[in-house]
């Protein structure tokens, strides 16, 4: 999970009118103008993100033939096939081919189909075993998404109002642990600890027991609570923290002594006029964080056997899987990229002075 | 009975670097209806003390003693949600950077309509049409349009304007403003004055007037006061003060003003303001002051009146103080 | 995690072939060997039923039957599939399957002679009669590159007119005959010894050939995701007979269910249990073992339980029927590269062979529980078949005491070598090892053992795939160790340890087994001596004698003969499969009634 600084808005540009005369910015007209370069910019951004993604793919083919993965010729052909018949495989697979041949292939198949090619493992479809793979990985993140935030947003706030009291210490400690656990371990832990097959207080079903939410939404609903704390704790602690110094650096704004010295209440002052401000950037940051999760979150997928597109991308390299590989990369690849512009164009809407 | 009376107000800050005394004894009063002029340099305790009035400096840091009496009641004792009550209905205040003192994501007219609904048990629809009265008062134009505007949509002038509708809009007994020119151009810095002055005509408003500059009150104030290292070092009626100033700070204010001294060369003072930590002993102006001699660094001077309503904290005979004030408006310069 | 089946071609056998035939058929019959702890069950109807649930960490490795070569898809296809003949739980020697009766062999044994059953039936959507040509076609497509068997041709090369590499489409192979419906005649081009094993692998379940041509046809055949059932249960399917996203999810889950046209009364598999659940991705061992050991489960299929939750289910008497070791039939081995030096010089082998603690590196897998220390090639469990020939448990060639390695020995053997002070003094050496306990703790303990006398070691770390494919298969790439190789015999006979593994006529080029590079003149004609032999005692004595000649020449250090732990929940009867080191048999699985 990285880490990185609130991102600022565009600067705004706004000429100043002369006071008394016509308004340079009569709303509508704003609005009208906004509307038609946000469209240029959106579309700008498309076209930027397809190369990003043209660069991705071709640094996947080149990682994979540099580094010593295992050959996918000699593994498919398996351990008791003579030498021939592994250098037919590589024929056939077009392997033997040079690299940029290989790639020009791959990428006409990408845009021309929207085909991602066939396993080298079980000869299933990458795309179609990505999108089958997808729902949980959407339902793991739009989940730990909801339990990080539910938890960050009132801790944050509670530890800036009450700053450098023992709640807030407290709070922030706990928080800095949880961000230091590593997700691997927290996830054995919450098996051995609550799952209902394996752990000392039987309460949640463990590992391997995640249903589609069209198959039993119950227990979609139940597999999924442990991997959902385990993988929210990391972030909702670095969520509290950041809602936290958001939150205590909007309260020393000029419009907060504003609000009090309208005789607002407290209340009001710090959920209606500070959290609105301090939660914009954390909106669009937590749109990135989405983002890389919805490429897989590998290791919580892993320890409680989530059959998502994390753990796809995972077996994949180990099977050195070169379409499956490709393919999970472009995936994640696309949702961030995507993420970006989203949350690019968020914030044009969430902060009423940015303009593209 | 004066309206708001602050009896020997003292501010102070716990910091890190030491004890900030930013109000160290202030007293004064203000009638119904009468415009008040706090005039001082940055650091003089000007604004701390119209915050402590609207009861925004309390604070885990902050020690505040002294009465200040609103009608009798004592604002400083008073509970915070009775003072909250207070806050914006009887008393409100107008800041120095409307761009910062107003929510950027917030329509203005929802900012307003927030103003009166903390007070006021009314619908949405009805404080908007006061809040769209407001406008027309301050007198923007097409007050219907500005009412979604966004702050950063406006120009200076007019976010002022909004500022100054949305701390009238529930008809207060006190208007505070802290410095409400000191963003603007020059151009637009008399019409808000005189807005602020036609405003209160029409409504009766008490109002303090809070600036570092002689030329913002000169018009409009009727009484003065003249502040320094969080204390009154003169103060009086307005002609009196400006006529005959009878403090070397105020000298120093007036020469320093341009075109006070026609065609003169300008004055700045020398040096620069005090640390509140560690205020100089007695006179705390005497560092910088021309005219300092032997008392003036042992011995805090007192505020003495003069004349009757007209009081000055300063070690100089009375004579010299007299002479050399008038002197400055014939031109001669101080010695 | 269980190597694959290993096996290496057939050599020519001459003159009394069948009398080893013979001699087999008596021992199928006889059920030689019987499975530790495996206790007889009576097909009784009140166990009928239920539901088994086998974890495992990874997938198989092909899906499809044809190509299907690893112990742990081995558990699904003998339960889907019907080859000619197949192995009871717990013999090592075939029984009859498909086959109607064992192959008969004539012409001087270059010519089989097999006939199936009759009534046998593809399961849905196929539903017919199996027939000879089914059989014909199943081994005829194992030679395409679609399928890309990959012992193919290593035990059906011999057949007349079997293509000599991989085919773009699936050949007719000539010396595949099938005069009616229910024989098939195979003309060899030289008698083999070990064809009737081959005929026990899974490449011999009949495919239909309508069915499944349209599937091969693809560059990689897709008839694995649509396959047909022969035996009791068959991969769930929807009703155009595709498997995928049906009952196999790939990495997830692969669901069995009755095959309706499955008849217990042609087949002595009793499959008890309704459906057989193999639930995958479970990547942590104590996860899996504790789900076992709770219930949630009922037995591991592809990964041990850890040493750690070894010991303690050993040392609760309440869990410790429910923990069943098979040996695993053959040995862990540190291969020398003896192509280039240092350890082209037999001296410094043995230094190694001395030096190594062979107990430390058998703790790295769990220790004592894991099995005995190996101080030859043949596993115990050969028995008399090679194992007591090559010196049983008292032939150690390099013994130290406790068998931590004798270091004082060793720097004697490299002073003889000529390296004063007993002590290495070249240049680095190079080790390629897994990048994952326990493989990469192993290969820790070999370096730590081999710096003793002075050897620097660079080891490289990677996958364990990689570690085969790119570096220890491919001798140009070899480094100077390989310490984390291993062989698995595909049956019980002791060429199917030593020839591929030892055998100089064997090494390749590229998937090369002969991981030491071996190549003594003097072992390799002792090698093509004893192929041909027949009589089982000579046969075992040569092969003895093999396994001793190897393991004096310290080209590998074998170190390990381990067994496999197949824990089992309370609930289930246990089938652990004694020639497939220890993997369950779920057919022979059942769920207690409760």
């Amino acid at each position: 999970m990285a880490t990185r600084p609130a991102t600022d808005p565009p600067v705004p540009r706004v000429a100043p009118a002369r006071d008394g005369g016509p308004p340079l910015t009569a709303p509508g007209a704003l609005a009208a103008a906004a509307s038609s370069s946000l469209l240029r910019y959106v579309l700008r951004r498309i076209l930027w993100g397809a190369f990003i993604l043209l660069i991705v793919t071709a640094l996947t083919f080149v990682i994979f033939y540099a580094f010593p993965s295992a050959d996918p010729a000699a593994l498919r052909a398996g351990r008791s096939a003579t030498p021939q018949l592994i250098a037919e495989i590589r024929q056939s697979l077009g392997l033997d081919k040079p690299l940029y041949v290989q790639y020009w292939r791959f990428l006409k198949g990408l845009v021309l189909h929207f085909d991602l090619g066939y396993s080298y493992q079980n000869q299933t479809s990458v795309r179609s075993e990505l999108f089958a793979r997808l729902p949980a990985t959407i339902s793991l993140t739009a989940g730990a998404f909801v339990v990080w935030m539910l938890v960050a947003i009132p801790v944050g706030i509670v530890s800036a109002v009450r700053r450098r009291s023992l709640v807030d210490r407290a709070v922030m400690g706990g928080a800095l642990v949880a961000i230091s656990a590593p997700v691997y371990w927290l996830g054995l832990l919450a098996l051995f600890l609550f799952s209902n097959d394996i752990g000392v207080v039987p309460l949640l079903p463990g590992a391997g027991s995640y249903t589609p939410f069209t198959v039993d939404p119950w227990r979609w609903f139940t597999s999924l609570l442990l991997p959902w704390f385990v993988l929210a704790a990391a972030f909702a602690a670095f969520y509290a923290r950041m809602v936290r110094g958001n939150v205590l650096e909007v309260l020393g704004e000029d419009y907060i002594r504003t609000a009090r010295a309208k005789g607002l209440p407290e209340r009001d002052v710090v959920f209606r006029h500070a959290l609105r401000s301090a939660l914009t950037p954390i909106v669009t940051i937590a749109g990135l964080d989405i983002g890389i999760l919805l490429g897989g979150a590998i290791l919580t997928e892993t320890v409680f056997n989530i059959p998502g597109v994390g753990r796809y991308a995972y077996d994949s390299i180990v099977n050195a899987d070169l379409p499956a590989i490709q393919g999970t990369v472009l995936f994640g690849a696309v949702f961030i990229v995507t993420a970006n512009i989203v949350v690019d164009v968020l914030y044009a809407f969430l902060d009423p002075r940015v303009r593209y | 009975m004066a309206l708001l009376e602050i009896e020997d107000l003292r501010v102070r800050f716990d910091t890190r670097d030491g004890v900030v005394k930013a109000v160290d004894g202030v007293s004064l009063t203000l009638d119904r209806g009468r415009t008040l002029g706090i005039v001082g340099e940055s650091g003089s305790g000007k604004s701390v003390t119209a915050l402590t009035v609207m009861g925004l400096t309390r604070l885990p840091n902050a020690t505040v003693e002294g009465r200040v009496l609103l009608d009798g009641v004592d604002l400083l004792r008073l509970p915070g949600d009775d003072l909250r009550r207070i806050r914006g209905k009887r008393v409100a205040i107008v800041f120095q950077d409307p761009l910062s003192s107003l929510h950027p994501l917030y329509r203005v007219g929802k900012q307003i309509v927030e103003a009166i609904q903390a007070h006021e048990d009314i619908s949405e629809r009805a404080a908007r049409a006061r809040a769209l009265e407001a406008l027309r008062e301050v007198g923007i134009p097409s007050p219907e349009d500005r009412l979604a505007s966004y702050p950063h949509e406006l120009s200076g002038g007019m976010r002022q304007r909004v500022m100054i509708a949305m701390a009238l809009v529930l008809d207060p007994e006190i208007l505070i403003a802290d410095e409400p020119t000191t963003a603007l151009d020059v151009t637009v810095q008399a019409q808000v004055l005189e807005l602020i002055a036609e405003l209160q005509r029409e409504h009766g408003t008490a109002v303090v007037l809070i600036t570092h500059d002689l030329g913002v009150i000169a018009e409009t104030a009727d009484e003065v006061d003249v502040m320094y290292a969080g204390r009154i070092v003169e103060r009086g009626s307005l002609r009196s003060v400006l006529d005959g100033p009878e403090h070397p700070y105020t000298w120093g204010l007036l020469q320093s003003l341009p075109g006070a001294t026609r065609g003169r060369r300008l004055h700045p003072i020398a040096g620069s303001p005090p640390s509140l930590i560690a205020v100089p002993a007695g006179c705390p102006f005497h560092p910088r002051c021309p005219y300092a001699f032997s008392p003036c660094s042992e011995v805090v001077p007192p505020l003495v009146e003069s004349e009757p309503g007209h009081a000055n904290a300063c070690h100089l005979p009375a004579a010299t103080k007299r002479e050399i004030g008038l002197g400055l408006r014939t031109g001669r310069a101080a010695a | 995690m269980s190597h694959p089946r290993r096996f290496g071609p057939g050599r020519l056998v001459s003159g009394a072939l069948v009398l080893l035939i013979a001699a087999l058929v008596v021992l199928a019959a006889a059920g030689v060997v019987r499975a530790a702890g495996d206790s007889g069950q009576a097909a009784a109807a009140s166990k009928r039923g239920g539901t088994i649930t086998v974890l495992s960490a990874g997938d198989v490795d092909h899906i499809d039957p044809g190509a299907a070569y690893y112990q742990f898809t081995y558990e699904i296809t003998y339960a889907t599939q019907r080859p000619l003949l197949a192995y009871k739980p717990s013999s090592i020697k075939p029984s009859l399957d498909l086959a109607a009766a064992m192959p008969k062999y004539s012409n001087g044994g270059r010519t089989v002679t097999v006939t199936i059953r009759r009534g046998v039936r593809f399961s849905p959507p196929v539903n017919r009669e199996v027939t000879s040509s089914d059989v014909k076609y199943a081994i005829e497509r194992g030679f395409a590159t679609s399928v890309a068997n990959s012992y193919a041709s290593a035990y059906f090369g011999v057949i007349v007119g079997a293509p000599a590499s991989g085919t773009r489409s699936v050949p007719n192979i000539s010396g595949i005959r099938t005069p009616n419906r229910y024989t098939l005649v195979f003309h060899l081009k030289r008698p083999s010894g070990v064809f009737t094993y081959a005929l026990a692998q899974p490449l011999t379940a009949p495919v239909p050939e309508g069915y499944a041509r349209k599937f091969d046809s693809e560059t990689l055949s897709t008839y694995g995701t649509h396959q047909v059932a022969t035996g009791p249960y068959m991969i769930k399917a929807n009703a155009s007979g595709s498997i995928n996203g049906v009952g196999y999810k790939p990495g997830q889950l692969i669901q069995l269910v009755r095959n309706p046209n499955w008849k217990a009364s042609t087949s002595w598999r009793p499959a008890y249990a309704d459906q057989v659940l193999f639930k995958e991705g479970f990547q942590d061992p104590t996860v899996q073992a504790r789900t076992i050991l709770s219930g949630g489960a009922d037995v591991n299929g592809d990964t041990p339980p850890p040493a750690a939750e070894l010991q303690s289910i050993v040392s609760n008497p309440s869990q410790k029927t429910q923990l069943v070791f098979t040996p695993a039939g053959g040995s862990r081995y540190v291969a020398l590269n003896t192509s280039k030096p240092p350890f082209d010089k037999l001296l410094v082998r043995r230094a190694v062979a001395y030096v190594l603690d062979r107990n430390a590196m058998r703790l790295t897998r769990g220790g004592e529980i894991d099995g005995r220390i190996a101080t030859h090639f043949i596993d115990p469990s050969f028995g008399t078949y090679g194992f007591t020939q090559a010196g049983g448990l008292t032939f150690n060639p390099f013994p130290s005491a406790g068998s931590a390695g004798n270091v004082a020995k060793a720097k004697a053997l490299m002073r003889q070598a000529g390296y004063a002070n007993g002590m290495y003094s070249g240049p680095q050496i190079t080790m390629v090892a897994d990048s994952t306990p326990p493989g990469s703790n192993t290969a820790q303990v070999v370096a730590n053992g081999v710096a003793k006398i002075g050897f620097n070691v660079k080891t490289i770390s990677v996958t364990h795939s990689s570690m085969y494919t790119r570096f220890c298969n491919v001798p140009k790439n070899e480094p100077n160790v390989c310490p984390n190789v291993g062989w698995l015999p595909d049956f019980h006979d002791a060429q199917a340890i030593l020839d591929v593994t030892f055998n100089g006529k064997q090494i390749l080029p590229v998937n090369n087994s002969n991981w030491p590079q071996l190549d003594n003149a003097k072992i390799n004609a002792e090698i093509a001596h004893a192929e041909k032999i027949l009589d089982p005692a000579a046969r075992a004595k040569a092969w003895g004698e093999v396994d001793k000649q190897v393991t004096q020449t310290a080209a590998a250090v074998p170190w390990l003969w381990e067994n496999w732990p197949s824990l089992y929940s309370k609930r289930v009867t246990h089938a652990s499969e004694r020639w497939n080191g220890g993997a369950p048999d779920v057919t022979f699985m059942a769920v207690a009634p409760s």
